[in-house]
């Protein structure tokens, strides 16, 4: 948008258009000669073990979907994942609640939601390792402690804030207690609980593999550290993509959109 | 907002009533939680257990060589991260052609994992001093560069419109205005560097085992030592939680006061 | 139509800060209204008028002295508007009526309905408040007071941010309204024009929430903000209003 401000306006739509091809065209040349590069690279600069080819990860990227892992691992740390954020939620919420609604209870939680949130990934993997072995409590129960903070603290900032009116404006129509529930505070906290789960998506996510990577019998870490144990660089890049391609899907496709629907009463704010 | 409590008059409940009473229990409830877990699973030291294996490694000397030696490593990764972050997060920032060119690459760096890097940079150069620190760069590299990006092109576009209604010398504007803007930036994102950046040296050396702290800790599990790999463990989480509380988080409300300010469509 | 009697009431907040006196926003004020009229309370910032629309809806306790709200001796139904709409911001406005009905849902739809239509918003019925300006969000929330037939119906400053033009078309409306309606009003504001403009009677505050002055209007209406009668009452009042803040800042 700003790129039309700046530009002129003569044939003003063809001119967008244009821009918009171009802007297209570079991200097309801007992979193009990534790749490029990196076959070269790989060819030339160091051996093709250390670094193997795009090709030669393209191929395994291949077989993994054709082999049906892909679909079977990433089943396996979606639903972790996903258990994870549930207990997440389970947990964040009430303690979300009571820092929302008491000072007291707010510095009370204010350490213990910091630290969880800032604790390294690899403490949370070990930890699971030690506790777990390599059972499905590990992964689930780190996700569930990276993200409850950011759960937590988002309930605490959704009653901080409209609340009040609202509530006085119950009472004065002499709604009762359920009623203020399901209209006034339930509807106030499921956005910032929404927030909460979107933010730490992706570093819920990266927990969860590094988790399986220390200690799991399946999911996309395990892979991974099957790559690693037989030092196969390509079988590390493959997987690292398909990771990656995921959380960006998911952000684009599942979380973009839920957002917008859950947001639609919103008043429309001009975009800076 | 807080309901209508009368304050309490003996000085013991009003200090229980207070914000630093309230953080004082939950570190004394923390504490105890953590006794009754060492007792009631076995891998795990109770808190006692744990400090006197602190005393033992910190009289020793084994604990400040092993921080000595993976902060080595990890703010040698970190100044590469700054360099080539802020460098590349300019040019990002300044020029449409690159940022189509490096955006997608840069995201896709975001959103690896540390550990990936970790083990790849140990893949790549084996045993040596280097997988650390190329663990540090790697991961810690975007967030600077997104970060700066983001500053630069604010500030740009700001700039621009200033510049163009006041015609004042852009050497000038550039360096009261683009600098001072780019440091808070680099700031905000450096605090996420930081954290990232530990992470991944963590288990670099995890994987890597040359020495460090992670190299201690893996130690440890390897030997069964449940005590001394807790202990370590602890010792890496209380080192990054002070290191954030008492410097990273002054950084961030030295910045977070500049971002006070609401940005209404731009410059103003 | 309700029965409003207030007897020596007084309320005192805690001091805010140490070393500070504790607030009296409220003075040994005694009120009676009742029947189909309608009372503003205007006065300057800080005289109170708030206070005493939280203590009347029950939201805050009086420090001391007795209310009471009645109609036909069982208390009293009461509706509020508020100076900020304060509607559900992710509930439609129809929602947003029917969340202050009770009983039945298809007879709570009616009447919702039948008060939209009557402020002229039942187009927008299945909007979301964030999609109205700030005139129809006020609108709606006349609506859902009236919606509830209540027999006391507090209004805190409804229209004091609203653009002049829009609040003279509501004001226009709500005189309407309460015509048809009969119900007993308490009108807060700090306009005294819009005072004269829509009551039958006036009582002015002064600092510390004691009366001043109990002032009848006896106009015709419907009355138009342009009437030349309108205009040489509201100069009489404005005159005493303005001797009143001499007195106190001499004294």
């Amino acid at each position: 948008m700003s790129d039309v401000a700046l530009g002129s306006h003569v044939g003003g739509h063809r001119l967008t258009v244009s821009r918009r091809w171009r802007r297209a065209g570079l991200v097309v040349a801007g992979w193009v000669a990534f790749l490029g590069f990196w076959t070269f690279a790989s060819h030339n600069l160091v051996n093709p073990f250390i670094l193997p080819t795009p090709a030669t990860v393209a191929e395994e990227m291949a077989d993994i979907v054709t082999s049906g892992e892909l679909f079977e691992h990433f089943q396996w740390s979606l639903m972790k994942t996903l258990a994870g954020f549930a207990l997440a939620v389970a947990i964040g919420l009430p303690i979300g609640f009571l820092m929302g609604r008491s000072r007291w209870w707010r510095a009370f939680f204010h350490m213990p939601v910091t630290v969880a949130g800032n604790i390294p990934g690899i403490t949370y993997a070990v930890m699971a390792l030690v506790i777990f072995g390599i059972a499905l409590e590990g992964p689930i129960l780190a996700v569930a402690l990276i993200s409850m903070p950011y759960i937590a603290i988002n309930v605490a900032a959704g009653l901080d804030g409209i609340d009040r009116g609202l509530e006085k404006m119950s009472h004065v129509f002499r709604r009762s207690g359920r009623q203020i529930a399901r209209h006034v505070l339930v509807p106030t906290v499921i956005p910032f609980v929404f927030a909460g789960v979107r933010l730490s998506f992706a570093l819920a996510w990266k927990v969860e593999a590094i988790t399986e990577v220390f200690g799991s019998s399946n999911g996309v870490g395990y892979m991974i550290r099957q790559s690693y144990d037989r030092f196969s660089v390509a079988g590390i890049l493959a997987w690292m993509f398909f990771f990656v391609f995921f959380i960006l899907l998911m952000e684009r496709f599942v979380l973009q959109p839920a957002e917008k629907r859950l947001f639609r009463w919103r008043p429309k704010e001009a975009t800076a | 907002m807080t309901t209508h409590v009368v304050a309490p008059r003996t000085w013991p409940l009003r200090f229980a009533a207070s914000d630093a009473g309230a953080q004082t229990a939950s570190v004394l409830v923390g504490l105890v939680l953590w006794q009754l877990l060492g007792m009631g699973v076995e891998r795990i030291p109770v808190p006692s257990e744990v400090l006197s294996f602190f005393w033992e490694e910190l009289t020793s000397g084994v604990l400040f060589a092993a921080f000595y030696n993976t902060l080595d490593g990890f703010t040698i990764g970190l100044a590469i991260a700054l360099v080539v972050g802020i460098a590349l997060g300019i040019a990002i920032g300044l020029s449409d052609l690159v940022r189509a060119f490096c955006n997608d690459i840069v995201l896709v760096g975001l959103a690896v994992p540390g550990v990936i890097w970790a083990l790849l940079a140990i893949l790549w150069y084996g045993f040596s001093w280097k997988a650390p620190v190329a663990a540090v760069a790697l991961t810690a590299t975007p967030f600077i560069a997104v970060n700066v990006a983001q500053g630069v092109k604010a500030t740009s576009r700001d700039l621009i419109r200033m510049s163009r209604s006041f015609g004042v010398p852009m050497h000038k504007r550039i360096r009261h205005l683009v600098l001072p803007s780019v440091m808070d930036y680099v700031f905000a994102g450096f605090r996420f560097a930081v954290i990232m950046g530990w992470n991944a040296v963590l288990l670099a050396e995890w994987f890597g085992g040359r020495d460090g702290v992670g190299y201690q800790t893996r130690t440890f599990y390897d030997s069964n030592d449940f005590t001394g790999f807790v202990s370590w463990v602890v010792f890496f989480i209380v080192f990054i939680v002070l290191l954030d509380r008492l410097v990273l988080e002054r950084v961030a409300r030295r910045t977070f006061r500049w971002r006070a300010q609401p940005a209404e469509g731009g410059g103003h | 139509m309700a029965t409003l009697t207030i007897e020596n009431l007084t309320k005192v907040f805690p001091p805010t800060a140490k070393n500070r006196p504790p607030v009296r926003a409220i003075t040994d004020l005694s009120l009676e209204l009742s029947g189909h009229v309608f009372v503003s309370v205007v006065g300057p910032s800080g005289c109170g008028k708030s206070t005493l629309l939280n203590i009347l809806s029950g939201v805050e306790p009086p420090t001391s002295g007795s209310i009471s709200v009645t109609k036909d001796n069982r208390p009293a139904r009461l509706g509020y508007v508020f100076q900020d709409a304060r509607l559900l911001p992710w509930r439609t406005v129809m929602d947003n009526m029917l969340y202050v009905q009770d009983g039945q849902r298809e007879r709570a739809r009616e009447i919702a309905r039948r008060y939209l239509t009557m402020v002229g918003l039942d187009e927008v019925h299945d909007s979301y408040p964030g999609q109205l300006s700030g005139g129809m969000q006020q609108r709606a929330g006349i609506a859902r007071a009236f919606s509830v037939d209540p027999d006391l119906l507090l209004m805190d400053e409804p229209f004091s941010h609203l653009d002049a033009i829009t609040a003279r078309s509501l004001r226009e409306q709500l005189q309407t309204l309460w015509e048809d309606s009969g119900k007993t009003v308490l009108f807060v504001t700090h306009d005294i024009m819009e005072a004269v403009q829509l009551s039958d009677r006036i009582v002015v505050l002064s600092h510390g929430g004691r009366i001043h002055a109990d002032i009848a209007i006896d106009l015709p209406r419907p009355r138009k903000a342009s009437d030349p009668e309108v205009a040489g009452v509201q100069a009489e009042i404005l005159g005493r209003f303005e001797s009143m803040e001499h007195d106190a800042a001499v004294a």
